[in-house]
């Protein structure tokens, strides 16, 4: 990592405390809420979109980290139970991605869509650990003897654990297997004929990004002070999904604007409506407005916000039509930089 | 007796099961799509029965006006969502049919309410009983009924000119396009086919269940039927539609009373939930491990 770029995240992160700490309640709550999203965008862009592997289990690798998170803090582990709540997803992201080493593209999406539901029902049924359909309530945070009270606080610590998160992939797309990572979605066989050991990494990918995963459960478990099944169910494995498709697959920065947007947008259609007084049917407003972005985004931007950011900010107008179009079916796969094996 | 009255209950829902599953196989065949958004389908489907209803028609003509209003819809979803993707990777196709389904979702919301909806009755009230068994007419019918639809629907697939086009389509496109086919009509017809498929199945899951936003998730179950049976095989997605209902129908009735009391015997969990529910997708995790052709399915249909 270049010694420029790293100045600028340190600044980025800087501005981001210095704003936080200038918000009011409401302003904190969607920075937090924001930064939270991030976190587990990053940790999902690392394994759809640097390693190819879709999945569908975001949520309950994020539920996994609240509740081992919400136990361990509960029990008087303080900030330690983050990196130990990273951990337990790891394990339990590794334990997801075992059919990846048998299974591809769909198949294997279907499989983690599968393992959504169990950790969901699981979630429910361990009682002792989760306090079933009720949901556990956790402590807030203790942090060197002290207690963490204040919203601004838990902010910071967030943006703390996302300038961790974006410095690790950024370091990890440096090192030689995140280069493995990208040679293994471009096309498996050839990863192997490179001498690449493809189960490794895939699991590798797995776990590192259920660690970052589990970090950002344990931040939303401290800041909700409670940990239910229904908080971490398809729907929410559905918005990760979303988030790094609208923000860009295999970006760094769109995953941070695609975590931005898809938080934000719900946000911003409660205030229109609100002005509008259409409040009796907002909450199918904003789900309304969620599924048409996503429709409309894969048909016109497939590559995403920070594909149109660059677009839009390049002086070059050269590229904003390509001189001689490829066909549509190789630009859209390179557009996206997937290429799954088309299922006959 | 109690294991039979089991198993009619679960083949009755395991045949509505079949026939939202034949949908979504039919468009993967045609297409290479995996359909989120047939629990949309199948949700809508019910919805449109019951709005026609409120309008003062009979049943019988509500559920035809909805199955033409649900193809009419399939082949609108078809041709302004999917078409324009039509060679994006399948990662992008998935993600935009859950799209789909999302903005169905909201509108039947903004629509129709969040609450439950006391449903039209299709069938009479009451039970007969065959054999010792109880079975009711709300039961009896749906099940008869979705059997009946997807063997017919089998019998047009293999025996009818457009089945056979449909059946080109699906096994080489291109060379359906040599022949004269217009493949991509045959998709938007597949397209059709499935979303009324899935329209008929909500309306008759609605007269079991009731009517509800909940049609939408249990059209999700499509995905473990179509895994068991074999992906790209309709006979297989009837067989594990049915097993499947059974299967359900023995965890609710059986399995989950023995687990439970075994568990407060033994440890602190007194409950073990929806069991039934989640079941399915064990089984699909293990199917894929195990057997990723499906018990349906050839070899040929392994990816691996």
């Amino acid at each position: 990592m270049s010694g420029t770029r790293l100045w600028i995240s340190l600044l980025v992160a800087a501005a981001a405390c210095i704003l936080t700490l200038m918000l009011g309640r409401f302003g904190n709550y969607l920075m937090h809420a924001v930064v939270i999203a991030s976190i587990s965008a990053l940790a999902l862009n690392l394994l759809t979109g640097f390693c190819g592997q879709i999945s569908f289990a975001q949520a309950a690798l994020l539920g996994v980290g609240a509740y081992t998170a919400g136990n361990l803090g509960n029990a008087g582990w303080g900030i330690l139970s983050i990196p130990l709540a990273g951990m337990a997803s790891a394990a339990a992201g590794a334990l997801i991605g075992l059919p990846a080493l048998r299974l591809r593209g769909l198949y294997f999406a279907m499989a983690t869509l599968a393992a959504q539901f169990i950790f969901d029902y699981a979630f429910k049924i361990l009682d002792p650990l989760t306090h079933g359909v009720s949901g556990l309530v956790i402590k807030p945070l203790t942090l060197l003897g002290y207690v963490v009270q204040s919203d601004r606080a838990y902010a910071v610590i967030a943006i703390i654990c996302l300038f961790v998160t974006w410095l690790t992939m950024v370091f990890i797309g440096e090192t030689t297997l995140g280069r493995a990572f990208l040679v293994v979605r471009a096309n498996e066989i050839v990863a192997k004929g490179m001498g690449i050991d493809v189960a490794r990494t895939k699991l590798w990918a797995f776990a590192i990004s259920g660690f970052f995963a589990g970090v950002a459960g344990a931040l939303l478990a401290f800041t909700t002070r409670l940990a239910s099944p229904e908080a971490f169910g398809l729907s929410l494995s559905i918005d990760y999904v979303a988030m790094i498709i609208v923000g860009g697959l295999g970006s760094l920065p769109g995953s941070l604007l695609g975590a931005a947007f898809v938080t934000l947008l719900p946000e911003l259609i409660q205030r229109v409506g609100e002005a509008l007084n259409i409040a009796d049917i907002l909450s199918a407003a904003r789900e309304m407005a969620f599924g048409l972005l996503i429709i409309v985004f894969l048909i016109f931007e497939p590559r995403g916000l920070s594909a149109l950011l660059h677009r839009l900010t390049s002086r070059d107008h050269a590229n904003i039509a390509p001189k001689t179009p490829r066909p549509t079916s190789e630009r859209r796969r390179s557009e996206l930089g997937l290429k799954f094996e088309k299922v006959e | 007796m109690y294991t039979l009255q089991l198993a009619t209950a679960g083949l009755a829902i395991g045949s509505v099961y079949a026939l939202i599953a034949i949908g979504v196989v039919l468009i993967y065949k045609c297409s290479g799509v995996v359909n989120f958004a047939q629990g949309a389908f199948v949700m809508l489907g019910a919805y449109f029965t019951y709005a026609i209803t409120r309008l003062g028609l009979t049943p019988v003509i509500a559920v035809v006006f909805s199955t033409v209003l649900m193809a009419i819809a399939g082949a609108a979803t078809e041709r302004l969502v999917l078409r324009p993707m039509l060679k994006a990777p399948v990662v992008a196709i998935m993600m935009v049919t859950l799209g789909v389904l999302i903005f169905l979702r909201a509108v039947a919301l903004a629509v129709w309410g969040p609450d439950q909806i006391a449903f039209p009755k299709l069938f009479p009230d009451g039970a007969i009983e065959i054999f010792g068994i109880f079975i009711t007419y709300n039961y009896l019918t749906a099940g008869s009924l979705s059997i009946c639809l997807a063997l017919a629907f089998l019998a047009f697939y293999r025996f009818t000119a457009i089945g056979l086009m449909q059946r080109c389509t699906a096994d080489n496109s291109r060379a359906a396009l040599a022949i004269g086919i217009h493949t991509s009509n045959q998709i938007s017809l597949a397209w059709s086919m499935s979303a009324a498929l899935a329209g008929l199945g909500g309306t008759l899951l609605a007269t079991l269940n009731g009517l509800s936003l909940g049609l939408s998730d249990i059209g999700l179950i499509a995905f473990p039927v179509i895994v068991l049976g074999g992906l790209t095989s309709l006979p297989g997605a009837v067989v594990a539609g049915l097993l499947l209902g059974v299967l359900q129908a023995f965890t609710d009735g059986l399995v989950t009373p023995m687990l439970e009391g075994f568990l407060r015997a033994y440890t602190t969990i007194y409950s073990v939930g929806a069991l039934q529910q989640v079941l399915p997708y064990a089984l699909l995790i293990l199917v894929l491990l195990v057997r990723p052709q499906g018990i349906f399915g050839w070899r040929g249909s392994e990816r691996l």
